[in-house]
């Protein structure tokens, strides 16, 4: 087992330095995309279970409160969507 | 073996297309020409249709219509917004197909994921309603609108760069990038369960092979869904558009 | 175990081979196209201005207007219409006004000539009934004088007769040596005591 990990470790130097960079920018990437999804995700929930409480209590404006609903998880939502591209950002630079 | 087979291409190259025929004319221009043929030639047909009772495609355009009228203009912008009519609807129509071909078989490609066309649409955008305010307000309209009424003078220090940063750098690059990662990540989405089915099928491994019907049917699913939110982030588009639009004409917030 | 570790070892080195392989070949590709998904592409933008450009141009001149105007006449037209509809019911709802009215009218005239023909008869029936008690009392008036008229008549005749018989029948019994001029006087008295007298002398 340990002539494996030698054999692995000797060969590991083959690949580049840059190749190690790149490699870490995708793993902190990925764990930036997923960080950046926890806040959102919990604001969605937030935003569209307060609008379903409204359009409960008054069923007559529900459409403004769809509306002011969709708004609310466009910018909320927009928070996720620039982790994204910060994650597209680390993945090409 | 698997490995082998599960080859994702880079982001990247998946939304880079070759230019054919005129020089840069690529899909995604081959898109936004589409659009552009089908908005018009959806209104045209809608207005030259001489009878009084509606057919199918005025149905459509006229409830669309009266939908931006009334879900967007008046509840954003009240009666004085009804002249930004027509740009709301175009802007609706066209970011609509824009993203509408993701999920059309052989386009299959969602000109909005391409940061061109979002960039352009939220540039005119901020363009419109930054002239709006100055032609409504004057000069004023820039300090009015990064000054709200009522603030403390030793908060203003903070508030006037934040409002400044908010109203005409976050503003549109938000509108922007918004249409454009979410129709990026619904067509990487699409593409991942996809490259993951042919991985699946085309494995070595027997019985790998039928699993390759969980990934199609999430491709399926997920197909219902970009439809889904093709009209939800067109929908989005033009409502923020008419909220800043808004925002400019009724400065006091 | 040296055989399974050499086996490894080549496994490995021929898998850093391919990947290093693949590693040049991707990093090659990206490098002549740099393809960073977030830079907007110039010839795309300047494509999506032109077809945004046409789009906007077309909707705002031809377009849009042709289709305003059309749900505007069409929102013209079923407003007349409705307008035209709103009107023509309250010519009907005028007209059912102008009948019940009339109908009205004629019920309450019927009921007043019912009522004045009952009027009528009644005022008939007590003329009649009137007029009969008058004929009867008149008719028993009459017959009771008509009656007492006899009555007189007979009660004279008999009254005289009486005299004569009486007188008569005295001179038979007494004789003739009565003065004829003081019986009749006598007798004319007697028969006025009689006459005086109650019930049971006619």
């Amino acid at each position: 087992m340990l002539d494996l990990f030698a054999q692995a470790a000797s060969s590991s130097t083959a690949v580049a330095p840059t190749e190690i960079l790149k490699g870490l920018g995708a793993v902190g990437a990925g764990i930036g995309y997923g960080a950046a999804a926890i806040g959102p995700g919990i604001g969605i929930g937030i935003v569209v279970g307060n609008a379903i409480t409204a359009m409960a209590r008054q069923p007559e404006s529900a459409g403004v409160a769809r509306t002011t609903m969709f708004l609310g998880i466009a910018f909320t939502e927009a928070l996720a969507l620039i982790g994204f591209v910060v994650f597209i950002l680390l993945k090409y630079t | 073996m698997l490995e082998a087979a599960l080859k994702f291409p880079p982001i990247g190259e998946l939304v880079k297309w070759p230019a054919f025929g005129l020089p840069g004319f690529n899909k995604v221009a081959l898109i936004c020409v589409l659009a552009t043929v089908f908005t018009a030639g959806l209104f045209f047909w809608a207005g030259m249709s001489k009878t009084l009772v509606p057919n199918t495609v005025q149905n459509i355009v006229e409830s669309v219509v009266e939908f931006i009228t009334d879900g967007v203009i008046l509840q954003t912008m009240g009666q004085e917004g009804m002249k930004y009519l027509w740009y709301l609807t175009s802007l609706f129509f066209f970011i609509f197909f824009c993203n509408i071909f993701e999920i059309i078989p052989f386009m299959q490609f969602p000109a909005s994921a391409r940061m061109a066309i979002p960039l352009l649409l939220a540039v005119i955008t901020w363009v419109m309603y930054i002239v709006v305010g100055l032609k409504k307000h004057g000069i004023s309209y820039v300090s009015k609108s990064v000054k709200p009424p009522g603030v403390p003078f030793a908060l203003l220090f903070l508030i006037i760069p934040i409002e400044l940063l908010s109203t005409f750098i976050v503003r549109p690059f938000s509108l922007a990038v918004r249409l454009f990662a979410n129709m990026l990540a619904g067509h990487l989405l699409l593409v991942t369960f996809a490259v993951l089915t042919g991985a699946l099928l085309g494995s070595s491994i027997v019985f790998l092979k039928p699993v390759a019907i969980l990934p199609l049917a999430m491709d399926i699913a997920i197909t219902g869904f970009e439809a889904f939110v093709a009209i939800l982030q067109a929908f989005i588009f033009t409502i923020l558009t008419a909220v800043y639009l808004g925002s400019s004409i009724h400065i006091e917030h | 175990m040296s055989y399974t570790s050499a086996l490894l070892a080549a496994g490995s080195r021929a898998a850093a081979a391919l990947y290093a392989q693949a590693a040049t070949t991707t990093t090659e590709a990206p490098a002549q196209q740099a393809p960073n998904p977030i830079l907007p592409s110039s010839t795309e933008l300047l494509w999506g201005t032109v077809s945004f450009a046409v789009l906007a141009f077309l909707m705002w001149k031809f377009a849009f207007p042709l289709v305003i105007k059309a749900m505007q006449a069409r929102t013209d037209k079923i407003r007349s219409n409705l307008d035209e509809a709103e009107n023509v019911r309250q010519e009907a709802q005028g007209i059912l006004e102008e009948y019940q009215r009339q109908l009205a009218d004629a019920r309450t005239e019927s009921n007043r000539i019912i009522e004045e023909a009952r009027q009528a008869a009644d005022q008939l029936r007590q003329d009649m009934v009137r007029r009969a008690d008058e004929e009867v009392a008149e008719l028993r008036r009459r017959s009771i004088e008509d009656l007492k008229a006899a009555q007189d008549r007979v009660m004279g005749q008999l009254r005289l007769q009486v005299r004569d018989l009486a007188i008569e029948l005295a001179e038979k019994v007494v004789g003739a040596n009565l003065d004829r001029e003081r019986n009749l006087a006598l007798v004319d008295q007697m028969i006025a005591e009689l006459e005086a007298r109650p019930a049971g002398g006619g």
